[in-house]
């Protein structure tokens, strides 16, 4: 029987001895007469761990549908290239060379710079064994960082929180969207999901006024705001826990209690910040600009997330995929520009690492409909202000296929390794359960 | 100790028959708990259990016919390699499987919310995240309705034969790749997790077994002209397995029999059905006990779940008002308790997607492990949210994002979509007057004590009491219907009316 750790209450919490200046954290008004109290060790391992306010940020973006990777890093020098893709392949004069044998796709001028700059890494030929060519599967495997013939419920992300970050602020992974993605599942389920900031909140029945209304008075009190018997409320960092515990660990009860006191505070954080900052550098329209600048502006607010995660579909180009990918790629191009942007101006684009990925590249030959079907390997993007640049990965031959198929030459989880193990300051090995050889590409 | 031992009659009051409707049901009104509650334990139970398979009567939904898929398919073939445009005709095919399990999901709430059965919905929703399978590879309407009936047939039943129906059962034969399974190149999905998924458990068998399953299983077909599950005898091995100490020319059926028997399965089984009905973290007594009953009535489901309503361990402290309700339970339960109707589909279908448990849809072969898995920030501001929703038919979020289903093509038809599903969204506030006495309304004390009867399976803290009193007081003299619906959301917007 596991013994129940119930929550401190507030008095408790005050009586208890203070920890000293643990980081300053932007409090809403109502809770600035609050503390938390934990031992030293625990505000350690805390700290580090939660504070994403400081500490380093990675950006994890999805492209959905299986972005075709050989028209985004084309290997134009490639006659195989040329031959295989009589109506897709991109022309020559128009690529972003980068070396003799592979350039940009010539909507990618940004992403060009970035690269100039040395900020930008391309991992070339990125895939895994036994590849899966459906979607849901395939996606499920990159989410999850399990090989091909297991079934893994828990994501790589979902993961990560748990061997690192328990007894961390919910808001330790962000997922920009409608439903969590399967990279956050979690024993103890952590991270947040929202579409909007303004919309991650508790309505009151009565219509909303922006003021707090009455009626939401009544529910803080029914949430955890309460004086007596309820868990102390703090400013999010670890909300009442006691070191080590674990949400799991409580009591039904009183880990929905917990949670709800989470949800609130998590809404409150993020509404102020969406209400403070709001960004200057122009994005453009569409889902994902939309996305990255939620993101940047949680960043510019301090929120103490470790993890964003954001997606964007449309890549499934089976047919008509000329213009189609020319848009994706514009599209793409021109938010992670105004993203960088963003972050830099703020003074944020050291802290920040985002990788791109894509549940599969596509097929070499293009199909009768002018497009292509599910294919396996393709490249990935990783940059940031502490990014080592340069191509890394071999690019797989054009020749010799796997049934037509790319043959991966860098496996995705050793990205995901060295990002865990030299991004995030965790053993990768305890998070993907073995080893992957590392790149230097931090 | 007897662990099931029966409940005393001393013992049944409101909150025994209130939680028996809870568990075996998707939860109760006043009066239906107070009518248990007269009736007695015995023979409430038997009205649940004593149902039989077809109770209820429900003809499937229209387009539930199997059709040739592979007249279909070949039909598309051809096309895409005369360089047509197939697209047009394959995202039809798309919109109406779409369509089609839009309808299903429709089809199954309603038969939760209205069934004179409702333990046979209730057992096949839990047969269903056991033997899970999902739409997103079976692709095909029919066959989930086809799973969904074949798992209704036997969920009261006898569990061997249910596990032998599902060998057979198309949906799941795809989903495991049974279909693909043979002689030469054996295909150990369906047979790996046959053992480590739906019968023994992991650790219970050995990577032999796998081999000798697989072998076991081979001659599965789908006739893809009539959808129909068929045997291709040609195709069977026959040779001599060794499967867990038998030994000879076993097919699938003798594999089934051979695993049903290890006393493992019963326990397997026994942990299942109690977590799903009454508890998180079952001790191992009462799995033993449980798994002891199963292999008394020989897996027979009927004389188990009898056995398991009855007893006391069921209406322990531990088990009353402890439960997390799933988003199922609490989209129907709800529905129920504020006396009104379920939302529309495309509501509900985004509601279950939001909450995490999207019916034909589990998220992998393992189904939905419940408990605290289904609460997160997120999902419980949403349940809070989505409250409000069935209270006052307000839809949360501008433009209709609350039921924003993915377009499945841009351009001018989002626009028709967006239209009709503004049409899908409107939903009228409840009538308080189904539950709030008039006389009552301006008595804040009783009013909330009333309403909490109704709402909490929890006794509430004085404080929370208290809270509803003064939200009421607060609004006097104001004792308007949108008062009464905004006590009842903000009831609803409480960590304990997540407790079932």
């Amino acid at each position: 029987m596991k013994t129940k750790n119930t929550l401190q209450t507030r008095r408790e919490f005050l009586r208890t001895s203070m920890l000293g200046a643990a980081a300053t954290w932007t409090l809403p008004v109502f809770l600035e007469k609050t503390f938390f109290a934990l031992d030293a060790i625990a505000a350690n391992a805390v700290t580090q761990t939660a504070t994403g306010k400081d500490g380093t940020i990675l950006v994890v973006l999805q492209l959905a549908g299986g972005n075709d990777g050989l028209n985004t890093v084309v290997p134009y020098a490639d006659d195989a290239y040329h031959r295989a893709r009589p109506r897709l392949a991109l022309p020559d004069e128009q690529i972003l060379t980068i070396d003799h044998h592979v350039g940009l796709n010539p909507k990618l001028a940004g992403l060009k710079s970035l690269y100039e700059e040395g900020h930008l890494a391309i991992v070339q030929g990125v895939g895994y064994p036994n590849p899966n060519r459906s979607h849901f599967r395939s996606t499920e495997i990159w989410q999850t960082a399990s090989d091909a013939d297991r079934n893994e419920t828990h994501g790589w992300l979902g993961r990560y929180f748990d061997n690192c970050c328990s007894g961390a602020d919910p808001t330790i992974g962000v997922a920009i969207g409608e439903e969590m993605p399967q990279a956050f599942a979690a024993k103890n389920s952590t991270g947040i999901t929202f579409s909007r900031p303004e919309q991650f909140r508790w309505r009151a029945s009565a219509s909303n006024t922006g003021h707090m209304s009455t009626e939401e008075i009544f529910f803080r009190q029914l949430n955890g705001f309460d004086e007596e018997n309820t868990p102390a409320a703090t400013d999010g960092a670890s909300i009442g826990t006691l070191p080590g515990t674990s949400k799991s660990d409580l009591s039904t009860l009183d880990f929905l209690q917990r949670t709800a006191l989470d949800a609130q505070l998590s809404s409150d954080k993020i509404l102020a910040i969406a209400r403070k900052y709001k960004s200057t550098i122009p994005y453009p329209q569409g889902q994902l600009a939309a996305s990255l600048n939620i993101i940047a502006r949680m960043i510019a607010g301090g929120l103490t997330t470790r993890v964003y995660y954001a997606s964007h579909g449309g890549f499934d180009t089976h047919a008509g995929q000329f213009n189609t990918h020319g848009r994706l790629m514009t599209e793409l191009n021109d938010t992670i520009a105004a993203f960088v942007a963003d972050l830099k101006q703020q003074g944020n684009f050291e802290r920040v690492l985002l990788i791109t990925f894509s549940e599969f590249g596509r097929r070499v030959a293009e199909n009768a409909n002018g497009g292509t079907d599910h294919g396996t390997a393709a490249p990935m993007f990783v940059l940031g202000g502490r990014v080592k640049p340069g191509l890394f990965g071999k690019h797989p031959s054009l020749t010799e296929l796997d049934d037509g198929d790319l043959k991966f030459n860098t496996d995705f989880r050793s990205v995901y390794g060295t990002v865990l193990d030299s991004w995030l300051n965790t053993p990768s090995q305890i998070v993907l359960g073995r080893k992957f050889p590392s790149l230097a590409i931090l | 100790m007897n662990m099931l031992a029966q409940l005393p009659a001393s013992l049944w009051n409101d909150e025994t028959a209130a939680h028996l409707l809870n568990r075996a049901r998707f939860g109760a009104t006043p009066a239906e708990i107070d009518s248990a509650r007269k009736k007695g334990l015995v023979a409430m139970v038997r009205e649940l259990v004593d149902v039989r398979a077809d109770a209820g009567n429900v003809p499937p939904p229209a387009w539930a016919k199997p059709r040739n898929i592979r007249a279909a398919r070949m039909a598309l073939k051809a096309a895409k390699e005369r360089g047509e445009n197939f697209r047009e005709t394959a995202r039809q095919f798309r919109v109406m499987e779409g369509d089609e399990i839009l309808d299903l999901r429709r089809w199954w709430l309603e038969r939760m919310m209205n069934s004179p059965a409702p333990l046979l919905e209730k057992m096949t929703l839990f047969w269903h995240g056991h033997f899970a399978t999902s739409v997103q590879k079976v692709k095909d309407g029919y066959w989930m309705w086809l799973q969904n009936d074949t798992l209704r047939r036997n969920a009261l039943g006898n569990f061997a034969t249910l596990v032998k129906a599902i060998s057979r059962d198309p949906a799941m034969m795809i989903y495991l790749d049974l279909q693909q399974n043979r002689e030469a190149h054996p295909n150990e999905n369906w047979a790996r997790e046959l053992m480590e998924l739906f019968t023994v458990g992991i650790g219970n068998y050995s990577e032999d077994d796998i081999r000798a399953a697989a072998r076991a299983f081979t001659g599965y077909r789908i006739d893809m002209t009539t959808q129909q599950f068929r045997f291709a005898r040609m195709e069977q091995d026959l040779g001599t397995k060794k499967f867990m100490g038998h030994t000879g020319p076993l097919n699938g059926d003798n594999v089934i029999d051979i695993l049903v028997r290890q006393p493992a399965c019963s326990r397997f089984i026994s942990r299942k059905l109690w977590r799903f009905f009454v508890e998180d973290e079952p001790s191992q007594e009462i799995v033993d006990a449980i798994a002891s009953r199963i292999r008394a009535h020989n897996f027979e489901m009927r004389p188990v779940l009898r056995e398991i309503f009855s007893s006391a361990e069921f209406y322990s402290d531990r088990a009353m008002g402890t439960q997390i309700k799933s988003p199922l339970q609490y989209i129907v339960q709800t529905s129920k308790l504020l006396e009104t109707q379920l939302p529309s589909p495309i509501v509900v279908q985004n509601a279950m997607r939001q909450m995490g448990q999207i019916l034909f849809a589990p998220p992998n072969v393992k189904g939905w492990d419940g408990g605290k898995d289904w609460i997160t920030t997120s999902t419980l501001l949403f349940r809070y949210n989505f409250a409000n929703y069935l209270i006052s038919g307000d839809a949360m979020l501008p433009a209709g994002q609350a039921a924003r289903a993915k377009p499945q093509d841009a351009g001018l038809r989002q626009s028709v979509q967006r239209r009709q599903l503004a049409e899908q969204i409107k939903r009228d506030p409840i009538d308080v007057s189904k539950f709030v006495p008039d006389p009552l309304r301006d008595k804040p004390h009783q009013l909330v004590d009333l309403l909490s009867g109704r709402f909490f399976r929890t006794r509430l803290a004085e404080k929370e009491t208290n809270t509803f009193v003064q939200f009421l007081e607060s609004r006097k003299p104001d004792t308007s219907d949108a008062t009464m619906r905004e006590l009842v959301h903000l009831m609803m917007s409480t960590p304990k009316f997540q407790l079932a």
